[in-house]
Protein backbone atom coordinates (compact mmCIF):
# COMPACT_ATOMS: atom_id res chain seq x y z
CA UNK A 1 0.00 0.00 0.00
CA UNK A 2 1.06 3.51 -1.11
CA UNK A 3 1.09 6.02 1.99
CA UNK A 4 -0.74 8.93 0.41
CA UNK A 5 1.21 11.43 2.74
CA UNK A 6 0.04 14.14 0.74
CA UNK A 7 -4.21 15.61 0.80
CA UNK A 8 -5.62 15.07 -2.50
CA UNK A 9 -7.35 19.11 -2.41
CA UNK A 10 -11.39 18.70 -2.92
CA UNK A 11 -13.38 22.06 -3.48
CA UNK A 12 -16.71 22.23 -0.66
CA UNK A 13 -19.65 22.34 -3.16
CA UNK A 14 -22.37 22.23 -0.45
CA UNK A 15 -22.84 23.16 3.17
CA UNK A 16 -25.78 21.92 5.19
CA UNK A 17 -26.01 22.62 8.91
CA UNK A 18 -27.58 19.44 10.56
CA UNK A 19 -27.51 21.15 14.46
CA UNK A 20 -26.10 24.35 16.07
CA UNK A 21 -22.77 22.61 16.43
CA UNK A 22 -22.55 20.08 12.88
CA UNK A 23 -22.67 20.58 8.85
CA UNK A 24 -22.56 18.24 6.57
CA UNK A 25 -20.14 19.35 3.76
CA UNK A 26 -20.48 17.78 0.15
CA UNK A 27 -16.93 17.99 -1.54
CA UNK A 28 -15.72 17.66 -5.18
CA UNK A 29 -12.29 16.82 -6.32
CA UNK A 30 -10.20 19.33 -7.44
CA UNK A 31 -7.19 16.48 -8.26
CA UNK A 32 -7.38 13.06 -8.43
CA UNK A 33 -9.66 11.91 -6.70
CA UNK A 34 -9.26 9.74 -3.23
CA UNK A 35 -9.53 6.03 -3.67
CA UNK A 36 -13.82 4.96 -3.19
CA UNK A 37 -14.84 4.22 0.40
CA UNK A 38 -16.81 1.33 1.72
CA UNK A 39 -19.83 2.14 4.73
CA UNK A 40 -17.72 2.79 7.95
CA UNK A 41 -14.70 3.89 6.40
CA UNK A 42 -13.11 7.44 7.67
CA UNK A 43 -10.54 10.09 6.56
CA UNK A 44 -8.33 12.40 7.20
CA UNK A 45 -9.67 15.74 6.44
CA UNK A 46 -6.84 18.81 6.37
CA UNK A 47 -8.18 22.20 7.20
CA UNK A 48 -5.46 24.51 5.95
CA UNK A 49 -3.86 26.46 8.63
CA UNK A 50 -5.65 24.34 11.29
CA UNK A 51 -4.77 20.79 10.89
CA UNK A 52 -5.95 17.27 10.45
CA UNK A 53 -8.91 15.25 12.08
CA UNK A 54 -10.25 11.93 10.88
CA UNK A 55 -13.82 11.82 10.25
CA UNK A 56 -16.02 8.74 8.74
CA UNK A 57 -17.52 9.71 5.46
CA UNK A 58 -21.19 9.86 5.68
CA UNK A 59 -22.44 10.00 1.98
CA UNK A 60 -23.08 7.13 -0.32
CA UNK A 61 -20.22 5.02 -1.78
CA UNK A 62 -19.76 5.57 -5.83
CA UNK A 63 -19.23 8.77 -7.53
CA UNK A 64 -16.25 11.18 -6.83
CA UNK A 65 -17.46 13.61 -4.66
CA UNK A 66 -17.69 12.91 -0.33
CA UNK A 67 -20.17 13.67 2.28
CA UNK A 68 -18.75 14.61 5.56
CA UNK A 69 -20.88 14.90 8.68
CA UNK A 70 -18.60 17.29 11.25
CA UNK A 71 -19.19 18.48 14.93
CA UNK A 72 -17.44 21.56 16.32
CA UNK A 73 -15.79 20.20 18.91
CA UNK A 74 -12.11 21.59 18.86
CA UNK A 75 -9.96 24.59 16.64
CA UNK A 76 -9.81 22.26 13.32
CA UNK A 77 -13.36 20.56 13.34
CA UNK A 78 -14.68 24.46 14.03
CA UNK A 79 -12.88 25.19 10.87
CA UNK A 80 -13.65 22.82 9.44
CA UNK A 81 -17.59 23.62 9.87
CA UNK A 82 -16.84 26.84 8.85
CA UNK A 83 -15.81 25.77 5.43
CA UNK A 84 -18.06 27.46 2.90
CA UNK A 85 -19.00 26.68 -0.69
CA UNK A 86 -15.85 27.31 -3.24
CA UNK A 87 -13.32 26.54 -0.01
CA UNK A 88 -10.68 24.08 -0.71
CA UNK A 89 -10.40 20.80 1.91
CA UNK A 90 -7.19 18.17 2.21
CA UNK A 91 -8.46 14.69 1.95
CA UNK A 92 -6.50 11.63 2.92
CA UNK A 93 -7.74 8.44 2.42
CA UNK A 94 -10.33 6.27 2.91
CA UNK A 95 -9.11 4.19 5.73
CA UNK A 96 -9.70 1.47 8.17
CA UNK A 97 -12.40 -1.17 7.83
CA UNK A 98 -15.97 -1.16 7.19
CA UNK A 99 -19.45 -2.37 8.50
CA UNK A 100 -19.78 -5.39 6.58
CA UNK A 101 -23.06 -4.20 5.81
CA UNK A 102 -24.01 -7.32 3.46
CA UNK A 103 -22.91 -9.68 6.07
CA UNK A 104 -26.80 -8.95 7.24
CA UNK A 105 -28.49 -10.54 4.35
CA UNK A 106 -31.03 -12.65 5.03
CA UNK A 107 -31.06 -11.24 8.28
CA UNK A 108 -32.41 -8.61 10.70
CA UNK A 109 -30.40 -5.54 10.35
CA UNK A 110 -30.17 -3.15 13.56
CA UNK A 111 -29.01 0.23 13.42
CA UNK A 112 -28.10 1.87 17.13
CA UNK A 113 -27.18 5.74 16.43
CA UNK A 114 -26.02 8.04 19.48
CA UNK A 115 -25.81 11.41 18.87
CA UNK A 116 -23.75 12.09 15.71
CA UNK A 117 -22.64 8.53 15.73
CA UNK A 118 -25.57 8.33 12.81
CA UNK A 119 -23.11 9.96 10.51
CA UNK A 120 -20.55 6.79 10.23
CA UNK A 121 -23.98 4.50 10.11
CA UNK A 122 -25.49 6.15 7.50
CA UNK A 123 -23.60 4.78 4.14
CA UNK A 124 -24.08 1.35 5.41
CA UNK A 125 -28.11 2.38 5.76
CA UNK A 126 -28.35 3.89 2.58
CA UNK A 127 -26.94 0.65 0.99
CA UNK A 128 -29.21 -1.62 3.30
CA UNK A 129 -32.28 0.29 2.09
CA UNK A 130 -30.70 0.26 -1.54
CA UNK A 131 -31.03 -3.40 -1.65
CA UNK A 132 -34.06 -3.41 1.03
CA UNK A 133 -35.21 -6.90 -0.54
CA UNK A 134 -31.76 -8.34 0.67
CA UNK A 135 -32.71 -7.83 4.53
CA UNK A 136 -35.04 -8.69 7.06
CA UNK A 137 -36.17 -6.41 9.42
CA UNK A 138 -34.06 -3.12 9.02
CA UNK A 139 -34.45 -0.85 12.45
CA UNK A 140 -32.58 1.98 12.96
CA UNK A 141 -32.86 3.54 17.25
CA UNK A 142 -31.14 7.19 17.35
CA UNK A 143 -30.60 8.24 20.71
CA UNK A 144 -30.04 12.09 20.90
CA UNK A 145 -29.37 14.64 24.11
CA UNK A 146 -32.47 16.68 22.78
CA UNK A 147 -34.69 17.36 19.52
CA UNK A 148 -32.81 20.03 18.41
CA UNK A 149 -29.18 17.69 18.18
CA UNK A 150 -31.01 15.29 15.91
CA UNK A 151 -29.11 15.34 12.88
CA UNK A 152 -30.06 14.13 9.14
CA UNK A 153 -33.72 14.77 10.41
CA UNK A 154 -35.04 15.42 7.28
CA UNK A 155 -33.93 12.04 6.14
CA UNK A 156 -35.96 9.75 8.65
CA UNK A 157 -39.06 9.79 6.74
CA UNK A 158 -37.46 9.01 3.80
CA UNK A 159 -35.77 5.87 5.51
CA UNK A 160 -39.36 5.00 6.74
CA UNK A 161 -40.71 4.91 3.20
CA UNK A 162 -37.81 2.77 2.28
CA UNK A 163 -38.74 0.25 4.42
CA UNK A 164 -37.05 0.70 7.75
CA UNK A 165 -38.57 1.29 11.35
CA UNK A 166 -37.03 4.48 12.36
CA UNK A 167 -37.42 5.46 16.29
CA UNK A 168 -35.88 8.17 17.80
CA UNK A 169 -35.56 8.99 21.35
CA UNK A 170 -34.40 12.27 22.84
CA UNK A 171 -32.42 12.20 26.51
CA UNK A 172 -34.36 15.93 27.43
CA UNK A 173 -37.39 16.77 25.82
CA UNK A 174 -38.22 20.02 24.37
CA UNK A 175 -41.59 21.46 24.56
CA UNK A 176 -43.67 20.33 21.76
CA UNK A 177 -41.73 17.19 21.16
CA UNK A 178 -44.29 14.01 21.49
CA UNK A 179 -41.69 11.36 20.28
CA UNK A 180 -39.81 8.97 23.25
CA UNK A 181 -37.88 10.06 26.28
CA UNK A 182 -35.32 7.51 27.42
CA UNK A 183 -32.05 6.56 26.63
CA UNK A 184 -31.90 4.34 23.39
CA UNK A 185 -31.08 0.67 25.50
CA UNK A 186 -35.03 1.18 26.03
CA UNK A 187 -35.87 1.14 22.64
CA UNK A 188 -33.70 -2.30 22.19
CA UNK A 189 -35.30 -3.73 24.90
CA UNK A 190 -38.74 -3.10 22.93
CA UNK A 191 -37.11 -4.64 19.70
CA UNK A 192 -38.77 -6.73 17.85
CA UNK A 193 -36.19 -9.20 16.30
CA UNK A 194 -34.48 -12.64 16.05
CA UNK A 195 -31.68 -12.17 18.10
CA UNK A 196 -29.87 -15.38 16.46
CA UNK A 197 -30.28 -13.66 12.91
CA UNK A 198 -29.21 -9.97 13.34
CA UNK A 199 -26.47 -8.23 12.88
CA UNK A 200 -26.24 -4.78 14.94
CA UNK A 201 -24.41 -2.23 14.02
CA UNK A 202 -23.35 0.22 16.71
CA UNK A 203 -22.35 3.75 16.73
CA UNK A 204 -21.76 6.81 19.59
CA UNK A 205 -20.12 7.36 22.71
CA UNK A 206 -18.23 4.47 23.91
CA UNK A 207 -20.35 4.28 27.07
CA UNK A 208 -23.42 4.44 24.71
CA UNK A 209 -22.10 1.67 22.63
CA UNK A 210 -21.17 -0.36 25.61
CA UNK A 211 -24.40 -0.20 27.18
CA UNK A 212 -26.43 -0.82 23.98
CA UNK A 213 -23.89 -4.09 23.34
CA UNK A 214 -25.35 -5.11 27.13
CA UNK A 215 -28.18 -5.10 26.08
CA UNK A 216 -28.32 -6.53 22.61
CA UNK A 217 -26.23 -9.67 24.53
CA UNK A 218 -29.48 -9.63 26.56
CA UNK A 219 -31.84 -9.85 24.04
CA UNK A 220 -29.52 -12.68 22.89
CA UNK A 221 -27.56 -11.15 20.11
CA UNK A 222 -24.30 -12.44 20.30
CA UNK A 223 -21.26 -10.95 20.46
CA UNK A 224 -20.06 -11.51 16.90
CA UNK A 225 -23.66 -10.01 15.58
CA UNK A 226 -22.36 -6.74 17.22
CA UNK A 227 -20.11 -4.35 15.22
CA UNK A 228 -18.97 -1.38 16.58
CA UNK A 229 -16.98 2.36 15.72
CA UNK A 230 -14.47 2.57 18.06
CA UNK A 231 -12.00 6.03 17.97
CA UNK A 232 -8.87 6.99 19.30
CA UNK A 233 -6.83 9.63 18.30
CA UNK A 234 -5.60 8.64 14.74
CA UNK A 235 -3.14 10.24 12.93
CA UNK A 236 -1.17 8.62 10.42
CA UNK A 237 -4.33 6.36 8.79
CA UNK A 238 -1.79 3.46 8.11
CA UNK A 239 -1.14 1.62 11.54
CA UNK A 240 2.68 3.17 11.45
CA UNK A 241 2.46 6.35 14.29
CA UNK A 242 0.84 4.15 16.96
CA UNK A 243 -1.33 7.01 18.21
CA UNK A 244 -4.70 4.75 18.37
CA UNK A 245 -3.20 1.84 19.69
CA UNK A 246 -5.79 0.19 21.49
CA UNK A 247 -4.52 -3.24 22.95
CA UNK A 248 -3.29 -4.86 20.15
CA UNK A 249 -5.66 -3.05 17.70
CA UNK A 250 -4.16 0.08 15.60
CA UNK A 251 -8.01 1.44 15.21
CA UNK A 252 -7.04 3.34 12.03
CA UNK A 253 -6.29 -0.09 10.35
CA UNK A 254 -8.40 -2.76 12.44
CA UNK A 255 -11.00 -0.28 13.08
CA UNK A 256 -12.41 2.00 13.49
CA UNK A 257 -15.29 -0.82 12.91
CA UNK A 258 -14.95 -3.78 15.69
CA UNK A 259 -16.55 -7.10 16.28
CA UNK A 260 -18.09 -6.68 19.59
CA UNK A 261 -16.69 -9.76 20.62
CA UNK A 262 -13.24 -8.70 19.64
CA UNK A 263 -13.83 -4.55 21.66
CA UNK A 264 -15.59 -5.89 24.79
CA UNK A 265 -12.46 -7.34 26.72
CA UNK A 266 -10.24 -4.07 25.36
CA UNK A 267 -13.26 -1.74 26.80
CA UNK A 268 -13.50 -2.88 29.88
CA UNK A 269 -9.31 -2.18 30.63
CA UNK A 270 -9.67 1.06 31.99
CA UNK A 271 -5.17 1.72 31.08
CA UNK A 272 -6.82 1.58 27.24
CA UNK B 1 -64.06 -4.41 30.72
CA UNK B 2 -62.86 -7.64 33.17
CA UNK B 3 -59.69 -9.19 32.74
CA UNK B 4 -59.12 -13.29 31.91
CA UNK B 5 -55.86 -14.21 33.78
CA UNK B 6 -54.16 -15.67 30.78
CA UNK B 7 -54.31 -12.36 28.97
CA UNK B 8 -52.64 -10.98 32.17
CA UNK B 9 -50.38 -13.70 32.34
CA UNK B 10 -48.80 -13.13 29.37
CA UNK B 11 -48.15 -9.62 30.10
CA UNK B 12 -44.45 -9.21 30.37
CA UNK B 13 -44.29 -7.88 33.96
CA UNK B 14 -46.19 -10.91 35.08
CA UNK B 15 -44.57 -13.57 33.19
CA UNK B 16 -43.60 -15.89 35.15
CA UNK B 17 -45.76 -15.81 38.34
CA UNK B 18 -48.14 -18.39 39.59
CA UNK B 19 -51.32 -18.88 38.01
CA UNK B 20 -53.52 -18.71 41.03
CA UNK B 21 -51.63 -15.53 41.57
CA UNK B 22 -52.61 -14.31 38.60
CA UNK B 23 -55.96 -15.25 38.88
CA UNK B 24 -56.25 -13.18 41.82
CA UNK B 25 -54.59 -10.02 40.59
CA UNK B 26 -57.33 -10.53 37.28
CA UNK B 27 -60.20 -9.93 39.90
CA UNK B 28 -58.80 -6.73 40.62
CA UNK B 29 -57.92 -5.44 37.16
CA UNK B 30 -59.68 -4.35 34.16
CA UNK B 31 -58.65 -3.84 30.68
CA UNK B 32 -58.47 -0.27 29.17
CA UNK B 33 -58.00 1.28 26.02
CA UNK B 34 -56.95 4.95 26.31
CA UNK B 35 -57.38 7.23 23.10
CA UNK B 36 -54.24 9.66 22.28
CA UNK B 37 -54.85 12.72 24.49
CA UNK B 38 -56.55 10.75 27.76
CA UNK B 39 -54.98 12.14 30.64
CA UNK B 40 -54.18 8.77 33.35
CA UNK B 41 -53.26 11.19 36.27
CA UNK B 42 -52.12 14.48 36.66
CA UNK B 43 -49.28 16.17 39.28
CA UNK B 44 -50.62 15.89 43.33
CA UNK B 45 -53.73 13.74 42.45
CA UNK B 46 -54.21 10.81 44.57
CA UNK B 47 -52.38 8.12 43.69
CA UNK B 48 -54.88 4.68 43.47
CA UNK B 49 -53.84 2.72 40.58
CA UNK B 50 -51.34 1.78 38.12
CA UNK B 51 -51.63 0.07 34.56
CA UNK B 52 -49.63 -2.49 32.96
CA UNK B 53 -49.18 -1.01 29.34
CA UNK B 54 -49.76 -3.88 26.59
CA UNK B 55 -49.44 -1.47 23.32
CA UNK B 56 -49.60 1.88 22.48
CA UNK B 57 -47.64 4.92 24.09
CA UNK B 58 -47.39 6.80 27.28
CA UNK B 59 -45.57 9.99 28.14
CA UNK B 60 -45.13 10.96 31.99
CA UNK B 61 -44.76 14.99 31.84
CA UNK B 62 -44.02 17.84 34.36
CA UNK B 63 -46.63 21.01 34.26
CA UNK B 64 -44.77 23.94 33.48
CA UNK B 65 -46.27 27.35 34.42
CA UNK B 66 -47.18 29.32 31.49
CA UNK B 67 -45.99 26.60 28.81
CA UNK B 68 -46.82 23.39 27.65
CA UNK B 69 -46.64 20.09 29.74
CA UNK B 70 -42.82 19.11 29.52
CA UNK B 71 -41.96 15.62 28.79
CA UNK B 72 -39.82 13.43 31.37
CA UNK B 73 -40.22 10.02 29.86
CA UNK B 74 -42.08 7.23 28.02
CA UNK B 75 -43.01 4.49 28.23
CA UNK B 76 -44.08 1.27 25.80
CA UNK B 77 -46.35 -1.75 26.01
CA UNK B 78 -44.95 -4.15 28.23
CA UNK B 79 -44.13 -1.34 30.90
CA UNK B 80 -45.79 -0.44 34.15
CA UNK B 81 -47.21 2.70 34.84
CA UNK B 82 -47.52 4.25 38.17
CA UNK B 83 -44.92 3.71 41.35
CA UNK B 84 -46.48 6.20 43.41
CA UNK B 85 -49.50 4.34 45.08
CA UNK B 86 -47.47 1.98 46.20
CA UNK B 87 -45.50 4.35 48.93
CA UNK B 88 -46.43 8.00 50.90
CA UNK B 89 -47.92 10.66 50.44
CA UNK B 90 -49.66 8.21 47.69
CA UNK B 91 -49.68 11.14 45.41
CA UNK B 92 -49.06 11.64 41.61
CA UNK B 93 -45.20 13.28 41.18
CA UNK B 94 -45.61 13.48 37.49
CA UNK B 95 -48.67 13.52 35.29
CA UNK B 96 -49.37 10.97 32.42
CA UNK B 97 -50.59 11.14 29.17
CA UNK B 98 -51.49 8.54 25.91
CA UNK B 99 -49.32 9.82 23.29
CA UNK B 100 -50.38 6.93 20.91
CA UNK B 101 -53.78 4.77 21.58
CA UNK B 102 -53.21 2.53 24.36
CA UNK B 103 -54.35 -0.95 25.71
CA UNK B 104 -53.73 -1.54 29.03
CA UNK B 105 -54.89 -3.23 32.24
CA UNK B 106 -55.64 -1.00 35.23
CA UNK B 107 -55.11 -1.99 38.43
CA UNK B 108 -56.89 -0.55 41.61
CA UNK B 109 -54.19 -0.22 44.16
CA UNK B 110 -55.98 -0.78 47.50
CA UNK B 111 -57.18 -4.37 46.21
CA UNK B 112 -54.09 -5.08 45.25
CA UNK B 113 -52.52 -4.05 48.31
CA UNK B 114 -55.34 -6.09 49.94
CA UNK B 115 -54.91 -8.97 47.93
CA UNK B 116 -50.89 -8.61 48.95
CA UNK B 117 -51.72 -8.81 52.86
CA UNK B 118 -53.89 -12.03 52.26
CA UNK B 119 -51.48 -13.32 50.03
CA UNK B 120 -47.83 -13.21 50.95
CA UNK B 121 -46.25 -14.69 48.12
CA UNK B 122 -48.43 -12.79 45.58
CA UNK B 123 -46.88 -9.54 47.71
CA UNK B 124 -43.24 -10.80 47.55
CA UNK B 125 -43.50 -11.39 43.80
CA UNK B 126 -45.28 -8.02 42.64
CA UNK B 127 -42.81 -6.55 44.96
CA UNK B 128 -39.91 -8.08 43.44
CA UNK B 129 -41.48 -7.18 40.18
CA UNK B 130 -41.98 -3.24 41.01
CA UNK B 131 -38.22 -3.43 42.37
CA UNK B 132 -37.38 -4.43 39.02
CA UNK B 133 -38.90 -2.13 36.72
CA UNK B 134 -37.95 0.78 39.25
CA UNK B 135 -34.52 -0.16 39.14
CA UNK B 136 -34.24 0.21 35.32
CA UNK B 137 -35.94 3.33 35.28
CA UNK B 138 -33.55 4.51 37.96
CA UNK B 139 -30.27 2.91 35.82
CA UNK B 140 -32.03 5.02 32.93
CA UNK B 141 -32.16 7.87 34.45
CA UNK B 142 -28.62 7.66 35.73
CA UNK B 143 -27.28 7.00 32.15
CA UNK B 144 -29.50 10.49 30.90
CA UNK B 145 -28.34 12.05 33.67
CA UNK B 146 -24.35 11.17 32.12
CA UNK B 147 -25.40 13.55 29.04
CA UNK B 148 -23.38 11.08 26.78
CA UNK B 149 -23.99 13.30 23.58
CA UNK B 150 -22.99 16.49 25.07
CA UNK B 151 -19.68 18.29 23.64
CA UNK B 152 -16.92 16.81 24.58
CA UNK B 153 -14.97 18.82 27.13
CA UNK B 154 -11.35 20.26 27.19
CA UNK B 155 -9.74 20.67 24.04
CA UNK B 156 -10.32 18.42 21.15
CA UNK B 157 -9.59 19.13 17.09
Amino acid sequence: MIFQAVPARYRVASRAAETHDTVTLGLEPVDQPIAPHRPGQFAMLYAFGSGEVPISISGEPGGSGLVYTIRSVGAVTQALCEAGPGELIGVRGPYGTDWGVTDAAGQDLVVVAGGIGLAPLRPALLAALAARERYRRVTVLIGTRTPDDLVFADELDIWRGQGADVRVTVDRATVGWRGHVGVVTQLIDRLDVDPAATLALVCGPEVMMRLTARSLLARGVAADGIRVSLERNMRCGIAECGHCQLGPLLLCRDGPVVSYERAAPLLSVKEL
Amino acid sequence: MTVAAPALADHAFLRGMRADDVARLAGAAVAVSMPAGHRLFDEGAPAEKCWLLASGHVALDLHMPGRANLIVETLAGGDVIGFSWLAPPHEWQFGAEVVEPAEAFELDGATVMALCDRHPELGYQLTLRMLGAAVQRLQATRVRLLDLYAPPGGAGA
